[in-house]
């Protein structure tokens, strides 16, 4: 159908004849094909139940198409002919759009119930959703209700006297508690007789305790210091606007990825699995709550750039509280840096099933030995600072430690 | 505040309306000389004149119709039918002129329908019916429908100053045997609903008279029971229900009207939708079953709701 | 109780030349905007169903032509656009009401003549007849309570005069005394039922049982019908109550364009189209006005009411949700248009 800027073709419908009229016949043409025809000048009769009309022409023209035989009955709509007009757009109506379905203002419904239990008793909804948020196994409660049914009562009473455990997260020994509990301060207790105020763990205290006591029965722990000359590093930082851990952290994944991968995997009873990818877990302070460790996944496709932000970003949210489940789970190793408090060893534990993890400790100024392109010896002041690995004995030993922390420092005293 | 009975309030609420507004007029059969059927306009002819206390001809679609006209004119028509069961001699001027003017012209209605509605007396079919229900369905109708003294005070007062058709359902059986504590001077109440009676074990929404079957009936159960007094069927408080059933997770919804469609089904459905995952047990509804209301007393009683049978109902649910 | 009577009739009032051009003009537009109507609705333009008062112009427009600004008309029925027009309706928005486009007057909730700009005092209609008559009533018990110098206006034709409202209205009016001018437009035909087959007694025959005033008069001349309405009008403003004017016309088209009228008699409408209102008063006025040169006036006004009209796009269906309930302060009906010269000279 050809039509240039100043030809339209417009069609023409079938007319609805009163509102329960559907269909109709032509029953005489008017306008042949290639005849002239004037505005509102009659192009057809139609037919319907109801009455007999004409069809007069909204546009003034020339016929271009007859598309309906003379007793062909058609629905109403159905375009009829065609009429080109010569003098540009006409009085036709814009296209009208489709009208979109209207959405009553209805308020949201709430989500669907958690999948059932499987059991061949019936639980109420309400039941049901009372068993999911507080992990109750349905078939521990005993039912007062009709038949024996267990009734919404009936779970408030068992979870009344039942113990509350809090879920861990066996990656990581630092778990943020729910809001509501971590931040509420203990009531201050009255002092005992010889002054002492007794006051029992937070949650999270006691979970994080829970999970160190865990990693030390568990892991056969070792730690292994090497002396770092941060010079350099120091000096690229602050290039870069960033911290010196995400420096480092860039650092132990290269390593980790090209000569020791025995470090960047986890240890099951007597199952090693090592990862071609490293998600790198960034412990994150709590203040006096304690600590918590994000996971940055695939951290191998971030630069320094992309893991200063990442960092921040976890770091942020971890103390906002805003982590998702994901966030805290599935480490391959993890990196720690309480250098800020200003000690320059510790003995870090690891996150088990992980079988390593990096300290980063303080940097501090120190005078050393440096040796000259000539191969003289001299005194240099340099920043320093000690890389500590507490790691697996069941995974690795000594040598392999060693070695390891020593790639990583000439990896970090190489930084240009 | 002072002690007034359910009709003593409606007759200050339409004392306080037109001493307030000189717009506000009433209309009705029988209602000036003779003070009404039921006397709730006893005394308004003498203190506001016959031209705003009316005496009108047997012509139900007449008085809907000139209501209409007048508050098109910008008076505040409020009319009243002698039994709410003869609103259905008006039913056209109120669902198709009434209800439909402000939506497809943009003109407001500012009107209010009085109906004495409910049984109980042996008033046969055509003097006890509950009609709301027809006018829940009809788009552009408020439907108000107090339980208490002060509640009949406030929500005719509302009413009155809300800008649309508002249908007003009097309970007759609560004329004379309800008494409460009803605030003097200006006193105006939200159609919203209350809680009549706060419990933790089961929910009972109902509205009317059946508020007070409902709440005699939780007396003598041996759990706590709580009850919604609905006071406005439209705008419906969806919000007010569902928190209700959302802290007892079983519901027993009352209608004193029949069943089929009666107000008391949308709010079930409406619990069904909305509230689904805090249900202990199914929504249940105590309603006259689908006949209408018999004239003999026996026959009366053995159909409409009592606190009895709501009792009843009660414990079943609560036993689920 | 007082009987009714007729009542001594009041000087009847004048027209100048200048009111009798501008009641052919109403007409012509009238007619106008009805066949240009007519003919977008066999284009597919106009949904659902078209309905006109070819013939019956004179009625509305010499009946409306006698109102005051004050005064309000409910309703104007399907035969009467020329009510609207008198009073000052829009037209442009009359075609985007037609065609469902978006429009101040229904926001496409309402269609064919189902409307009414409430702000020049106009009700629009619901399609249960009578029920209208009664709200007339109503606005005139108001303006009567607010000792104010208006009256109602109220359109039906010969089939209402069969419904309960018909009757409920007519007997309260006369017990109240209620300012209001019921104008019955008998034209002979409710769709199909002719008017044999619609009363026993002829509904003006009922007026003085009623104890109303009643007058018959052609309603095929829009100066006769000026007149009568504009003595019942004066009747209602000196608390004599309301009258009843029957109007004789014929509908010269079927029901609506869905129907072609096969049922009335050829001849019958050989007769009225002799009889055309628009016909007859331009011959009347052939000296004062060159009717053609008119009628092409209208046509143009018209043409520009189409075109403006169809740049309207169609209601937006977000609406259809919208706006069953008022908030805030609700506003009366408003004063419209009152072109007759005798109002502005205090006549």
């Amino acid at each position: 159908m050809s039509s240039s800027p100043t030809e339209t073709i417009v069609d023409i419908v079938l007319p609805a004849m009163g509102t329960s009229i559907s269909e109709g016949t032509v029953i005489e043409w008017h306008k042949q094909v290639g005849d002239p025809v004037a505005i509102d000048e009659v192009i057809c009769e139609i037919s319907t139940d109801k009455v007999d009309t004409d069809c007069p022409s909204p546009v003034a023209g020339v016929v271009t198409e007859i598309l309906v035989a003379v007793g062909q009955t058609v629905d109403v709509g159905t375009i009829i002919a065609r009429v080109a007009t010569g003098d540009g757009p006409t009085l036709s109506a814009p296209p009208d759009a489709p009208a979109p379905a209207i959405e009553e203002p209805a308020a949201t419904n709430g989500h669907t119930s958690g999948a059932s239990n499987g059991r061949s008793q019936r639980y109420s909804p309400v039941v049901q959703r009372m068993s999911e948020v507080h992990g109750v196994d349905l078939a521990d409660v005993p039912g007062t209700g009709r038949g024996g049914r267990v009734t919404k009562r009936d779970v408030l009473a068992y979870l009344k006297q039942a113990p509350t455990e809090s879920a861990l997260h066996s990656d990581s020994p630092y778990i943020a508690d729910e809001p509501a509990v971590a931040a509420s301060t203990p009531p201050a207790a009255a002092p005992d007789d010889r002054g002492g105020h007794l006051q029992p763990l937070s949650r999270m205290r006691q979970a994080i305790g829970a999970a160190m006591r865990n990693s030390l029965q568990t892991a056969a722990t070792c730690h292994t210091v090497v002396e770092c000359d941060f010079t350099r590093v120091e000096k690229r930082r602050r290039d870069l606007g960033v911290t010196a851990l995400p420096l480092v952290a860039r650092a132990v994944i290269d390593v980790l990825r090209s000569d020791f991968p025995a470090l960047n995997a986890t240890l099951d009873g007597t199952t090693l699995t090592r990862y071609d990818r490293v998600h790198l877990g960034i412990a994150v302070s709590l203040g006096d709550e304690g600590l918590i460790v994000p996971v940055i996944h695939d951290a191998q496709d971030l630069s320094p750039d992309g893991l200063s932000a990442r960092i921040k970003d976890l770091a942020t949210r971890a103390r906002a509280k805003q982590l998702a489940p994901d966030e805290v789970q599935g480490a391959t190793f993890t990196i720690t840096n309480p250098g800020r408090s200003g000690a320059v060893i510790a003995t870090p534990i690891i996150n088990v099933p992980q079988v390593a993890i990096l300290d980063l400790e303080a940097v501090v100024r120190r005078p050393v030995v440096v040796t000259d392109g000539d191969g003289n010896e001299m005194i240099a002041i340099r920043s320093m600072v000690n890389l500590v690995l507490g790691w697996d004995h069941r995974a690795i030993d000594g040598v392999y430690a060693a070695e390891f922390l020593t790639a990583v420092r000439r990896q970090l005293e190489s930084v240009s | 505040m002072a002690e007034r009975t359910y009709l003593q309030a409606i007759s200050d609420g339409l004392r306080q309306e037109m001493r307030r507004d000189e717009r506000v007029f009433v209309m009705g059969e029988d209602i000036g000389a003779f003070g009404g059927a039921f006397k709730v306009t006893d005394g308004l002819l003498a203190e506001f004149g016959a031209a705003r206390v009316r005496d009108v001809p047997i012509a139900e679609a007449g008085i809907i119709g000139t209501a209409v006209g007048t508050a098109i004119a910008g008076l505040r028509p409020i009319c009243e039918m002698q039994f709410a069961d003869f609103i259905s001699c008006g039913f056209d001027q109120l669902v198709n002129v009434a209800g439909k003017m402000h939506y497809r012209l943009g003109l407001a209605v500012p009107m209010v329908v009085r109906l004495p509605s409910g049984g109980g007396f042996s008033g046969g079919p055509f003097h006890s019916q509950n009609p709301e229900a027809w006018f829940m369905h009809a788009p552009g109708l408020k439907v108000v429908a107090p339980s208490t003294p002060e509640d009949a005070k406030g929500l005719l007062a509302a009413a009155v100053r809300d800008p649309n058709p508002v249908v007003f359902l009097e309970h007759k059986h609560l004329y004379r045997r309800v008494k409460g504590a009803v605030p003097e001077g200006d006193h105006t109440t939200e159609m919203r609903a209350r809680v009549a009676r706060v419990g933790s074990d089961l929910t009972v929404v109902a509205y009317g008279a059946m508020v007070h079957a409902a709440l005699d009936a939780a007396e003598q159960v041996d759990a706590s029971i709580e009850v919604v007094d609905l006071r406005s069927l439209v705008p419906l408080d969806e919000e007010a229900i569902l928190a209700s059933v959302r802290k007892t997770s079983k519901v027993l919804v009352v209608d004193e009207a029949n069943r089929t469609c009666a107000a008391g089904a949308q709010v079930a459905a409406l619990i069904a939708d909305r509230a689904f995952e805090d249900l202990d047990g199914p929504v249940r509804r105590v309603a006259a079953p689908d006949v209408p209301i018999p004239f003999s007393p026996p026959l009366e009683q053995a159909i409409l709701p009592s606190s009895q049978s709501i009792r009843e109902a009660m414990d079943e649910l609560l036993a689920y | 109780m007082s009987a009714a009577v007729v009542h001594a009739v009041p000087e009847v009032t004048q027209l100048t030349d200048a009111d009798r051009i501008e009641l052919l003009r109403f007409m012509l537009l009238m007619r106008g905007i009805e066949e240009r109507g007519l003919t977008l609705y066999k284009q597919g333009k106009v949904p659902g169903s078209f309905y006109d008062g070819r013939g019956q112009e004179a009625i509305s427009v010499g009946a409306t032509f006698a109102l005051d600004r004050g005064d309000a008309v409910s309703s104007p029925l399907i035969r009467d656009l020329g009510a609207h027009l008198v009073r000052g309706t829009d037209i442009a928005d009359i075609f985007r009401h037609y065609m469902g486009r978006e429009n101040p007057l229904s926001h496409g909730r309402e269609g064919n003549v189902h409307f009414g700009d409430h702000r020049l005092g106009v009700v629009g209609m619901v399609s249960m007849l009578p029920d209208m008559m009664v709200v007339a009533n109503g606005l005139a018990l108001a303006f009567a309570l607010q000792g104010e110098a208006r009256c109602a206006l109220s359109f039906f034709g010969d089939g209402a005069t069969s419904r309960g409202d018909w009757h409920e209205a007519m007997n309260w009016a006369a017990v109240d005394r209620l300012p209001v001018v019921y104008v019955l437009e008998n034209n002979h035909f409710a769709y199909s039922t002719p008017t044999e087959r619609q009363f026993a007694v002829s509904p003006i025959a009922r007026a003085q049982a009623y104890g109303i005033a009643s007058e018959t008069v052609d309603g095929n001349d829009v100066e006769a019908v000026f007149g009568a309405v504009s003595r019942a009008r004066l009747r209602a403003l000196a608390g004599d109550g309301p009258t009843l004017i029957e109007a004789e016309t014929m509908r010269m088209h079927g029901h609506g364009a869905h129907d072609d009228a096969r049922y009335v008699a050829p001849e019958l409408l050989r007769e009225w189209e002799a009889r055309d209102p628009i016909a007859r008063q331009a011959t009347a006025l052939a000296g004062l006005v060159d009717a053609d040169a008119l009628r092409r006036d209208v046509d143009a006004q018209v043409e520009e009411a189409v075109v403006a009209a169809m740049t309207a796009p169609m209601a937006d269906p977000s609406g259809a949700v919208t706006g069953v309930f008022h908030v805030g302060e609700p506003e009366p009906i408003g004063t419209g248009a009152a072109p007759w010269s005798g109002f502005r000279q205090g006549g």
